[in-house]
């Protein structure tokens, strides 16, 4: 039985949807599920990173995941929409407090720059307007090569028709391009309505021009690289790992666990 | 529904020539979906009956896949199976083209009854070559549920009723209704 997991749960104020949300997540089969905060700068005024909500404030009892006995796991994500370099700056202090980092660019020279150089997890395909440029293969080889992965989320589609096309047309465009490796695949859920079961998502991946083992891997074995990704960026060279003592529980043995994982597993390539 | 046409194949081999008469099998063979339909609000799912469902899945196959899904669904689609009561459902597609139809299923997001718009998605749970497998399937899931909500219970005698209706599951149709029974009287106490 493989660990399937949903990097992409929108964040709303409204405490009881956010509930019902991982409850419906945690029935549906998901393992762990990242609440995604969208922080879109804009030059005119200075904005502020937002700052994630403690786990344990925003939901109270993690419920346990259907077929497993073990309670689901929740992270924190950001994702920053860049329209220009300036706006992603890195080793930002706001950035620490996130288990994930994803970038979504805009044009096509902050596509190669977030590829071959921004330090982040995961780079989303925008899927609510028709790509204004080209996949090119030097970037995603690029990407691929350091452990980026590329993001398309399937909410969208789910709500309009038009939306659907696009979200088809750039996914398709992103397969031909990265031949099915580094591709996860996400709801970007509001309500608890839009969640997919993980083999209804597995079969969604095939339209998009998937084969089904890339699929299935879209939803587990990819997802559980880029949380190790993401741990590696929080440690020296993936070796020294530094906590402060006084952390919530929750995250003292998501990071242990890693870091017992990350010390075996140096050697797969994917950290 | 299933046609059993068997011929067993006689092959004569002598010297120079073999000749073979073919084999005919035919049997016609469907893939059966077992799907559960989500709702928000339990008290929804029982408005449900089994000709909206059939409507609202060809209807989203005929958005998604255009006249080609929709002709592809006329061929031998039907729901089997319909529980009001959990929202479980069976969805017979012929095996040719059961991908092509179930990637359509992700986009439903409503189902229509009597005038009556229910918000709801539909989770596959397993996919079987027969209504038997599908049932045996599911007689463990609802196993499974039941241990779920036995931590919620909420006094003791409904923890009694519940544990002995997890010991007394059989294939026969007994045990099903006792399922229902205990899952409906279930949900609106560990809620």
């Amino acid at each position: 039985m493989s660990v399937f997991m949903d990097l992409n749960v929108l964040f709303s104020a409204d405490r009881s949807r956010m509930q019902s949300l991982v409850e419906t997540a945690a029935h549906l089969g998901f393992s762990t599920v990242a609440i995604n905060y969208v922080f879109e700068p804009t030059t005119k005024k200075k904005q502020e990173v937002p700052s994630p909500v403690p786990i344990s404030e925003l939901i109270g009892q993690l419920p346990v995941v259907q077929g497993r006995s073990r309670p689901i796991k929740v992270l924190n994500r950001l994702t920053v929409v860049m329209s220009e370099a300036s706006h992603f700056r890195p080793n930002a202090t706001e950035y620490r407090a996130f288990d994930l980092l994803a970038i979504q660019p805009t044009t096509e020279k902050l596509f190669h720059t977030t590829c071959m150089l921004c330090d982040v997890d995961i780079i989303c395909i925008s899927v609510t307007e028709k790509l204004p440029f080209f996949f090119k293969r030097a970037p995603i080889n690029g990407a691929i090569d350091r452990g980026v992965v590329f993001e398309v989320s399937y909410a969208s589609a789910l709500r309009d028709s038009t939306m659907r096309r696009y979200t088809i047309a750039n996914a398709v465009c992103l397969m031909e391009s990265c031949k099915g490796k580094n591709v996860i695949v996400s709801s970007a859920a509001e309500k608890a309505l839009e969640l997919r079961g993980p083999y209804d998502i597995v079969n969604l991946g095939a339209l998009f021009g998937l084969s089904d083992a890339d699929s299935k891997e879209a939803v587990s074995s990819t997802c559980r690289a880029v949380l190790l990704h993401a741990e590696t960026r929080k440690t020296a060279s993936g070796i020294v790992y530094t906590r402060i003592s006084q952390q919530e529980a929750l995250q003292d043995c998501v990071g242990s666990r890693f870091f017992h994982i990350h010390e075996s597993d140096h050697s797969t390539g994917k950290g | 529904m299933v046609a059993l046409a068997r011929q067993l194949d006689t092959s004569f081999v002598d010297g120079s020539s073999c000749e073979k008469i073919e084999a005919t099998m035919v049997r016609v063979k469907s893939r059966y979906l077992l799907c559960e339909i989500n709702v928000s609000d339990r008290r929804e799912l029982l408005k449900l009956d089994d000709r909206a469902v059939a409507g609202t899945v060809k209807a989203a196959v005929a958005r998604t896949h255009g006249d080609y899904g929709a002709a592809l669904c006329s061929i031998r689609f039907c729901v089997k199976y319909l529980n009001a009561h959990t929202g479980i459902v069976f969805l017979r597609f012929p095996k040719g083209c059961y991908k092509l139809l179930w990637s359509a299923l992700p986009f439903i997001t409503s189902i229509e009854c009597r005038g009556q718009i229910i918000p709801c998605f539909l989770n596959c749970l397993h996919v079987g070559g027969t209504i038997r497998t599908c049932q045996k399937f599911l007689i463990r899931y609802n196993t499974q549920q039941l241990h779920r909500m036995l931590p919620k219970c909420k006094n003791e005698e409904e923890k009694r009723q519940i544990q002995k209706a997890i010991l007394s599951f059989s294939l026969t149709g007994g045990g099903n209704k006792a399922l229902e029974d205990e899952l409906e009287s279930e949900e609106e106490d560990g809620e």
